[in-house]
Formats: C-alpha cells, structure tokens, sequence
C-alpha cells in the first residue's frame, strides 16, 4: 500500500504571523493522514487493547473475594475497577510510544542536523506531530471506548458535575505534556549515551507501576504512597482517574493541578535545555 | 530422521551462539536488558506482595501457590520471548520488503528458519529469574518431592511452551495477508494477559463460559495454569492428557496454517 501522496496539496505557506502556525498545522495533517494509512492494523490493535481489561477485572473480583472486604485501600470492588478503566483513558493521554526512541535516532543516526538548517523547531515538530497521533488515535478508539464504557456502566457512578468535569479535562491535557516533555527529556539522553533504548525500557517498565497504572497508589503501603503521590508519574495514570472519581476535591484538587502545571512546565524547560546543551555535543554522524 | 533432528539441532546451536556472540559485543546493553526484566519481575512480586496484605488467596490460590504460578508464566513467557518473538515480530517486515525470498530460497526448513533464527539472550534469564520464584514458592509452601508432580510438570511446561508458539506461529502468518503487523505484539500481549492469571478467575455468571472457551477452545489458559496446578495444586491426570493433546494438535494446525500463508507471498520487490 502507497500512502497517499500530500505533496500535491500543500501551496507554499503564505507569508505573516500565521506562517508557524499554519506550518505546524502542516505536520500535524501530514502525520494525521500516516497514521490512517494502515487503519486495518490500527484498528485491530486499538481493539485488542481492551481484551486484558477483561481479566483485569475478573482478577480483581477474585481478589476483593479472597480477601472478604468491600473495601480496599479506601477503593470499593466498583470503584476499584471504575478506576482501573479510568487509568486507560489517562495513559491514552499520557503515553507517548516511540518518541525518545526517535528523538535518539535522529542523534544517533544524524538526520537531527534537519532540523538545524531548516527553520523548524525539533520540539515544535515532534509536539504537532504527537498531538495529531493523539488526534488520530482519541477518534479511533472513541467508540470501542464508549462501547466500554456504556458495558461497564456499572462501576460507575455516573459523571461527576461540571466543574469537576473540566477539572478531569485539564488533567488529561496537562497528563499528555508531562508525559510529552517527560519522554522527550528521557530522549535527549541520546546527546550523552547513543543506545538509549534500554535506558529507556527501565524507565518506562518502573513508570508503568509508579504511574498508579497498575493499582492505585492508596493501596501501597506507607511511606510509599506518599512518596509516590508527590513524583511527577502520577499524573500520567493515577491523577486524572480519581479526579473523575471525586476522590480529589476542593483545595487538594487545586493544588495537584498547579504541581501538574508546574511538572509540565518543568518538564518542557528540562527537554529545552537538554535539547540546549546536547547540540553543544552533537556531531552530526552520518550522511 | 535422527540425522535430520541432529542436522537441526546443530543448526540451532550454531545460530544460538551466533546470536550470543552478537549480543556480547553490546555487553552493556545485554546487563541493562536484563536488568530491565529483573525490574519487571520485581515490580509483579512487588504487586502480589500488596495485594496479598489485603487477602489470603486469589480464586483458591494460597500466597505460595500464586507465586509459583506466577514464576511459572514468568518462565514460559521468558522462554517463549528469549527463542521467538523477535523472529516473528520481523516476520511482517520480511514480507513487506520482499526478504523473505533469501530464507526461502535456503535449503532449511522455511517455519525453522523464520522461527528461529535469532535468539534474544536478553530474555533467556527470565527462564532462571521464574525458576528461581518457583523455588522459593515451593520452600516457602513446605513442599514435598514427588517425582510424579515433577515429571508432569516438565511434561505440561513443554507443551505450555509448545502451545503458546503455535499460537504465536499462527498470528505471525497472518502478516503475509496484512503486511503490517504492529498488532501481533497486540496480540502476543492479549496473549499473555489471559495465560499470566489462574484458570479460577472465570467463575461465576457469563465468565465461566469464557474461561470454558479458552481452555476447551481456544486452548490459552492451559499454558501456564496446567504446568503450576499438577506441581502445587490438583494433579489431574484428565487435564495433563487434554493438554498434550492440544499441544500436538496445535503444533501441526499451526505449521499447516503457516505454509497455507506462504503460498500467499507474492515477493514484493523483487
């Protein structure tokens, strides 16, 4: 299968302030339009995402039995699942597969010196980019979701109100930078070690468990979940989920959403810097 | 046919040590490799470990007995991921830049030769690291050697291993018809998910007919549950033949599949 040819379509950017906007939105359509090329596979995989939801919840309901309780951790046999749901939506936000792979690819194998003579921003690119598989993949998988959602019903407890809605919003757009300038921070690591991918696999492997991915953090026992609750990682899975939940209110809720910012933006001046001071050391290997 | 048993075997060997040497170049990457899967193991223990402060057993599984089971997964899927999965995940890729037609041009068989040209040695501790939980499993249950159980188990654990590489034989030729195929890694984690919990969670209403269709059906929850329940728990001789059974009927409907798919490759670029 041919992707479809877009050259055709693009007339040269029209001049003035709109120039790196229209530029990005650009990249943005061009990524959009190759992440739908194989939509077979695409669509396979997104649906087979759901099937380990399946026993996710009947090992649960197995473990709230064994153990005789309702509640554990402070999380209801529900609410516990309803959670475990929830933290999919968050990873699909937050999660950012191949994006410090390619960002050490591009030091490693050379071909970064094209963002170098070309007036593009490397971060800039990747972002519009990213938010356009985000885009592609939120609109794919909005059905088979919904579908989910509608059968596991149950387990929730219907929407929580406006305010709180538009608090869970914010926290699913803040989750997708951290793990956006997280992960590209991660890959800028490829300046200094040219393998990252095994750096990156352990990273990824002790996010997947520090996230709240897994079970929520509550369950851990002191001081752990503490400790874990103050990391940037949970924000990635953990956060938004019991925003939905209304586990967080208030000023608590106020206050994890400005350290969400706060991480965000730490992690975006981190990514910049890295990016800063590794093209002091970058050689430009390749043709 | 020994001769041509030993002729595979060496062959086998000989690209083992091929790929060990490659490995080796990289020493670094093969320690943080390794290290990766130690985290990943560590990470499970650390979620038994938590669950099991809130209850005494999961679906009629004691801590110790879980364990095992858990070591058990851990061992299969680490053997399964250490001699196939790389081979299959670049299957889809040989279709599509017309590869395929060296490996089939080779006077070897064409399922040994996609199967099992690589080896990832990253992967192979995973094999000692679940023996290793197994073990302690077994102290810690105060187990009693019963060579039988032992004997079963190596018997059940290789048609575990078997049963899951005819399912993996079989999704990866289906790249033929779909040329991309980032989805088997999809699969291969579907896969695992069903086979990594204990048959007894697909009880009760609507479930159990599930957990039926995946032990009489389509045969993945016998991979890992049979080999640990014939050690630690029910030794059910009914069970252990219906396995070997699957086992040998899944190798060859999946080494029929895969050829059937061969004749579909239309050699891309050459």
């Amino acid at each position: 299968m041919t992707p479809p040819d877009v050259a055709f379509t693009l007339a040269p950017p029209p001049p003035g302030s709109l120039h790196a906007l229209v530029k990005y939105a650009r990249i943005f359509r061009v990524a959009l339009i190759e992440r739908m090329t194989y939509r077979g596979d695409f669509l396979i995989g997104t649906v087979l995402r759901f099937l380990p939801i399946v026993t996710t919840i009947l090992l649960w309901r197995a473990i709230y039995q064994g153990s005789g309780q309702g509640e554990l951790g402070g999380f209801k046999y529900r609410e516990m699942i309803a959670y475990l749901l929830l933290t999919n939506i968050s990873r699909m936000f937050s999660s950012m597969p191949k994006l410090a792979a390619g960002i050490a690819q591009e030091v490693r194998e050379g071909t970064l010196k094209r963002y170098l003579i070309q007036p593009l921003d490397l971060l800039g690119f990747l972002f519009a980019s990213r938010v356009a598989h985000k885009v592609a993949y939120v609109s794919m998988s909005f059905l088979p979701y919904a579908a989910l959602f509608y059968l596991c019903r149950g387990y929730f407890d219907g929407f929580p109100d406006g305010l709180q809605m538009l608090a869970y919003a914010v926290s699913l757009i803040l989750a997708f930078v951290v793990g956006f300038y997280f992960e590209a921070s991660v890959g800028m690591v490829g300046f200094w070690f040219l393998e990252v991918t095994s750096v990156l696999y352990i990273v990824m492997t002790l996010n997947f468990f520090i996230s709240g991915h897994m079970l929520p953090l509550d369950l851990l026992p002191q001081p752990w979940s503490t400790l874990l609750k103050l990391l940037p990682f949970q924000y990635m899975a953990y956060f938004p989920a019991v925003v939905f939940q209304g586990k967080i209110r208030g000023a608590e809720l106020a206050f994890h959403l400005g350290l969400e910012l706060f991480w965000a933006v730490a992690f975006a001046v981190l990514a910049r810097t890295l990016y800063r001071t590794g093209l002091k050391r970058y050689s430009a290997f390749g043709g | 046919m020994v001769a041509g048993v030993a002729r595979y075997a060496r062959m086998f060997g000989g690209l083992a040590r091929y790929t060990l040497a490659r490995e080796m170049a990289f020493r670094g990457n093969f320690l943080v490799k390794v290290s990766v899967e130690l985290l990943w193991m560590a990470i499970l223990v650390a979620f038994y470990k938590t669950v099991f402060a809130k209850t005494t057993t999961i679906a009629g599984w004691s801590e110790p007995d879980y364990f095992f089971f858990v070591g058990c997964f851990f061992a299969i899927n680490g053997l399964i991921e250490t001699l196939f999965l790389d081979n299959c995940n670049e299957f889809a890729e040989l279709v599509r830049t017309g590869d395929l037609d060296f490996l089939l041009l080779k006077p070897i068989d064409e399922q040994f030769l996609v199967s099992c040209r690589k080896m990832d040695w990253g992967t192979a501790p995973n094999l000692l690291m679940g023996a290793a939980l197994m073990v302690v499993a077994l102290v810690q249950k105060g187990w009693e050697f019963d060579a039988g159980r032992v004997a079963a188990f190596a018997v059940t654990f290789a048609c575990g291993v078997a049963i899951a590489y005819s399912f993996m034989m079989m999704l990866t030729s289906v790249s033929v018809w779909m040329v991309r195929n980032q989805s088997l890694m999809e699969m291969w984690w579907l896969f695992s998910s069903l086979a990594r919990y204990p048959r007894g969670i697909f009880e009760g209403r609507g479930t159990e007919a599930l957990g039926r269709f995946f032990t009489f059906v389509v045969p993945i929850l016998l991979v890992s549950n049979v080999p640990a329940e014939v050690m630690v728990r029910v030794f059910d001789p009914g069970m252990i033949a219906w396995t070997v059974a699957v086992a040998a009927g899944s190798l060859w409907v999946s080494r029929r599949f895969f050829q059937y798919a061969l004749r579909a490759y239309r050699s891309a670029s050459s």
